[in-house]
């Protein structure tokens, strides 16, 4: 695997601020970050719209594999240099259900917890369009 | 030869020997590990090795020497016999320390470098084309 596709929702700032750390970090694999608002998403990635991208973060491997939630986030961690051994240990079965679970309650309720998170600056971009642009202009 | 300086050349012979048998035993099996840590890369591994031998031998003769006048001054061979057990117990410890914390930083460089290699942990949930 040499590049990793992250499906993300621009419209949360919880979501850009796990994107901005993620794009900090050294990594195995590269990282590509899309937001669900493209509008060439569907075009991009025909047949993504099946696995209903805006309930629950999506990673997609460079051969077409598709890793939805607790799932996605684990494959995040995976690409990772200093969080390789994380995604193992998280994958075993003993703590995926686990994982699932607080990844679940965290997409359900990102919304929410994004307004802890959001700067005056995230606020403004989610009520006009998307945050994508605050991503990108931090990371520079 | 008074006691006290038989008991400090006897512990001085046993605990280099001790020294140089556990380096001598961690440079050779130690190879192993390191070649596989570097990714087959023998001249950095037999580097590698050298340098942690090294390391090896000047912490643990650095410790037999300080601690050569520590403990009793014995007058008679029981006591010689006592103080040296205690002595060589000690040195025998601190390298029994030494050998499995070498093993310790071993099997982490190993499985660091086993991780670049490591397939995806989890299977896909399915499969979609991607385009661009």
């Amino acid at each position: 695997m040499k590049r990793l596709h992250i499906l993300y929702d621009a419209k949360c700032a919880l979501c850009c601020q796990c994107r901005q750390w993620l794009a900090r970090q050294p990594a195995f694999v590269e990282l590509r970050f899309t937001p669900l608002q493209d509008p060439f998403l569907a075009s991009r990635f025909p047949g993504i719209e099946k696995y209903s991208p805006e309930r629950e973060l999506i990673a997609i491997a460079d051969d077409g594999a598709v890793y939805q939630g607790a799932s996605a986030w684990v494959m995040c961690l995976y690409a990772l240099k200093e969080y390789r051994e994380w995604s193992q240990r998280l994958s075993s079965p003993a703590l995926l259900p686990l994982a699932k679970r607080a990844c679940e309650a965290i997409s359900e309720n990102r919304i929410s917890i994004s307004r802890w998170f959001a700067t005056s600056e995230h606020r403004m971009m989610a009520r006009n369009s998307d945050c994508s642009s605050v991503c990108v202009k931090s990371l520079r | 030869m008074t006691p006290i300086v038989c008991t400090y050349l006897a512990y001085l012979l046993i605990s280099v020997c001790l020294t140089v048998w556990v380096a001598k035993t961690l440079h050779k099996n130690g190879r192993i590990f390191l070649v596989d840590s570097f990714g087959g890369n023998e001249p950095l591994a037999d580097s590698v090795n050298h340098l942690l031998v090294v390391g090896f031998y000047l912490i643990n003769i650095g410790y037999v020497t300080l601690a050569l006048k520590q403990g009793d001054k014995p007058a008679d061979l029981q006591g010689v016999l006592e103080t040296l057990s205690t002595k060589v117990g000690v040195v025998l410890l601190v390298l029994g320390a030494m050998h499995f914390f070498n093993l310790f930083v071993f099997t982490k460089m190993r499985r660091r470098a086993l991780l670049h290699g490591a397939p995806p942990p989890l299977p896909p949930q399915g499969r979609v084309i991607v385009a661009g």
